[in-house]
């Protein structure tokens, strides 16, 4: 369903020593690495209990009848700094969000995620295509620290629109043309610049709190903006889902918003879909989730839990989640500079 | 061995909460090529009333006759006279025939010589049918019971008792001639024996009808066949039903095989394609959840034939879950229109005009929306029909009962969706 990529290191999920392709125990806690990212056994009955033999070629509990949720409902990408989760949720009969997420080096990379509109042809494909193509070229400019990062990030937007123009659709009845909402993050040494298109949000979490860095282009953000309604009675609007702007070929002509942030402390940073923020919509839920939190958990602990929250709460969308580590720019270069 | 191919027409989707799971079952048999030779045999009324007026008697006679004529080579065979007991009137030296030139040119002069005496008691007629077959090999095993009167000569619950000691044994056609004979009763013994019941009102039609019942039987290749219903744990079966090409409920028929599963009898089949209603109460689950609710397999001599699966999916998309399956709907309708029919005759014959117009208005709005021809044809016979699409009728002053009867018995014959 994503696009998912491993440049860079990728670490053990229990105490995140990085490890080389192809090492089945970490050196370090010898934990097996080959079930970091694996999912409880979804093999055995989740609803009666029954023993994983009690599953039909079907795959129905041959005692309760209920179906197990196949393998590749989620999927779950684990580079210690950073990590990401997207699941199917309990309502969509197929993830039409998507994220891509890439550790170039220490302290530098790319994340996108992307919500395919549940209105429009191939939304799937939308979403896959532009966080494909959103994540590679940030991915370079990642790398390449003589390039702008506001300028890449633009231009990355752009080939997601490009992405998304080239995805194969036949018109149907009511259905709009594949579209997708994009919410991209670039991290370079301390430097952090957030962009999207859509209601998929990006939030800043320090010990201090929870910040939403995005503005939703949606009807219900822009009239509280507007100040015409209040915050809860655009919630209790049936247009308070309906975006303003998105990623496609119809999509309305202006610019992706974008915001630059350089901290002066260590943070996370979480990209999500509306399928995670529906059921913490104001960054204060969001902060006493993570509080909740051990202190030591890591990007994939935070994103693993809050995807649980999220179907515990009821997943009626798909829901995806991006966690990066950022620390700020290394005291010892910015010495030399 | 046949193929047995099942498929499922439901909407699988359910609201939160929603707990009724329905779907239409299609199970088709093909490929029937099985030379196993089955075993048949009429029973034919010989009482006093047979012989009034004479022309009855020897209508039954040439029926039989052509029924014999259509026994295939190999098949077991014999014919048992009926009257206040059973006598065996072919073979004469116990057991079944083997057809054959010979077997059967020997019957048919044995049934040419038969005369009427005594009374009527088809339970003494049907046990000496099971002992008979049980005679011969496994295999699919036919009997056509032919009479002109009431069981007179037994009471109910000696029918029932006799009943009950075949019920599995052996199929088994009745066939009412004349009006002397009642509909309810031919009709319980040919739901308990997987068979079906008609009037032949003119003894004149018996012989082509005994040789379409016999034709049938000997296309069929299969042995007992089991429709096997599976259900979740803490999961109800509300319903049964064959709905296709004949109403026949099943819903209390079945005999558990363990904790979760029941199989519900079919007898044996030709090539043909049946249809089945059945619902299920499965206990709610979450949004997204999707559950087996059933699963049926066709089982033939114990072994599996083919199956469908039937659903439940949780959806809060009204849209999805409020959607009617159209075969359900047509079935459920077929259902009603034959329980429209059935009660509006019994209120009729009570002197019940009121219950008995409404019901049959009933009836003939929903044959008309069903394209229900045939019973339709039927329905003119007993209501002058005003709308017929509200079902705005009268009822006929001078019903011939014959066509009464006849609109009894064929009231459970259903139309498939697109077919009228």
């Amino acid at each position: 369903m994503s696009d998912r990529a491993t440049i860079g290191f990728a670490g053990c999920g229990g105490c995140g020593t990085p490890h080389a392709p192809g090492d089945r125990f970490c050196e370090q806690c010898g934990a097996s690495l080959e079930s970091t990212s694996a999912p409880a056994d979804r093999d055995a009955c989740s609803s009666c209990g029954a023993a994983p033999g009690a599953r039909d070629e079907d795959g129905y509990c041959t005692i309760c009848g209920l179906r197990g949720r196949a393998r590749g409902d989620r999927d779950e990408l684990d580079l210690s700094a950073a990590a990401a989760v997207s699941d199917q949720g309990l309502v969509h009969r197929r993830n039409e969000d998507a994220f891509h997420l890439e550790v170039v080096a220490e302290r530098h990379g790319a994340a996108v995620v992307c919500d395919g509109i549940s209105s429009a042809t191939a939304g799937d494909l939308a979403a896959q295509g532009a966080a494909r193509a959103a994540g590679r070229a940030l991915a370079l400019a990642a790398g390449d620290p003589s390039s702008d990062a506001i300028v890449a990030t633009l231009g990355a937007i752009r080939a997601a629109g490009d992405a998304v123009e080239l995805v194969p659709w036949s018109p149907e009845v009511d259905r709009a043309m594949p579209s997708c909402t994009l919410v991209s993050a670039l991290w370079r040494d301390g430097e952090l610049v957030i962009g999207w298109i859509g209601d998929s949000r990006a939030y800043w979490l320090t010990e201090d709190g929870c910040r939403q860095l995005t503005t939703d282009d949606s009807w219900a953000a822009e009239q509280v903006a507007a100040g015409t309604i209040t915050a809860d009675e655009a919630a209790r609007d049936s247009r308070f889902h309906a975006i303003t702007h998105w990623v496609g070929a119809d999509a309305p002509a202006r610019p992706p918003q974008v915001v630059t942030l350089r901290p002066e402390h260590p943070g996370r940073l979480m990209l999500c879909s509306d399928g995670l923020w529906n059921y913490a919509p104001r960054a204060a839920d969001l902060a006493a989730l993570v509080d909740a939190l051990p202190a030591a958990a890591g990007p994939a602990a935070v994103a693993r839990s809050l995807t649980e929250t999220a179907l515990a709460r009821g997943g009626r969308d798909n829901i995806t989640v991006a966690v990066i580590d950022i620390e700020p720019e290394d005291p010892a270069r910015r010495r030399h500079q | 061995m046949s193929n047995f191919t099942a498929d499922t027409y439901q909407n699988e989707f359910l609201p939160t909460g929603g707990t009724e799971v329905n779907a239409v079952v299609t199970v088709t048999s093909s490929g029937g090529g099985s030379t196993r030779p089955g075993a048949e045999i009429v029973i034919l009324d010989t009482s006093l009333s047979m012989g009034v007026p004479s022309a009855k008697l020897s209508a039954a006679i040439l029926a039989t006759a052509t029924a014999i004529d259509c026994i295939r080579d190999g098949v077991m065979f014999a014919v048992i006279s009926g009257s206040t007991d059973a006598r065996i009137v072919y073979p004469r030296d116990g057991g079944m025939a083997v057809g054959s030139d010979a077997t059967r040119s020997a019957a048919r002069l044995a049934v040419s010589r038969l005369g009427v005496d005594g009374g009527t008691a088809m339970g003494t007629w049907l046990r000496r049918a099971g002992e008979l077959f049980a005679s011969a090999p496994p295999g699919a095993r036919h009997a056509i019971l032919l009479t002109d009167g009431r069981n007179q000569h037994e009471t109910s619950e000696q029918l029932d008792e006799a009943l009950a000691s075949v019920e599995g044994c052996f199929q088994c056609d009745c066939r009412g001639v004349g009006t002397d004979w009642e509909v309810g009763e031919l009709r319980r013994i040919a739901q308990t024996l997987l068979g079906t019941v008609d009037i032949v009102a003119d003894p004149r039609g018996l012989a082509d009808d005994f040789r379409r019942l016999t034709e049938r039987a000997m296309g069929r290749a299969t042995g007992n066949v089991s429709l096997r219903l599976w259900t979740p744990r803490g999961a109800t079966v509300t319903l049964v039903r064959q709905v296709a090409p004949t109403i026949e409920e099943l819903t209390h028929r079945g005999r558990p095989v363990d904790e979760l599963s029941v199989d519900y009898p079919t007898g044996s089949w030709g090539d043909e394609s049946r249809d089945y209603h059945l619902a299920i109460r499965v206990s709610a689950r979450g949004l997204g959840d999707e559950m087996l609710a059933g699963r049926v397999t066709l089982i033939e001599d114990g072994e599996l034939r083919g199956q469908a699966l039937v659903k439940a999916i949780w959806t809060e998309d009204e849209q999805r879950s409020t959607q009617i399956n159209r075969e359900v709907a047509h079935y459920t309708g077929q259902a009603e229109l034959a329980e429209a029919i059935q009660d509006g005759l019994e209120a009729r014959k009570a002197g019940d005009c009121e219950t008995a117009t409404i019901k049959l208005g009933r009836a003939v709005a929903l044959a008309t929306a069903s394209g229900n021809a045939s019973t339709m044809k039927l329905l003119a016979g007993v209501v002058e029909i005003d709308d017929p699409v509200t079902g705005t009728v009268r009822l006929r002053a001078g019903v011939a009962e014959a066509d009464e009867m006849a609109l009894d018995t064929r009231s459970t014959k259903t139309v498939r969706l697109g077919s009228g």
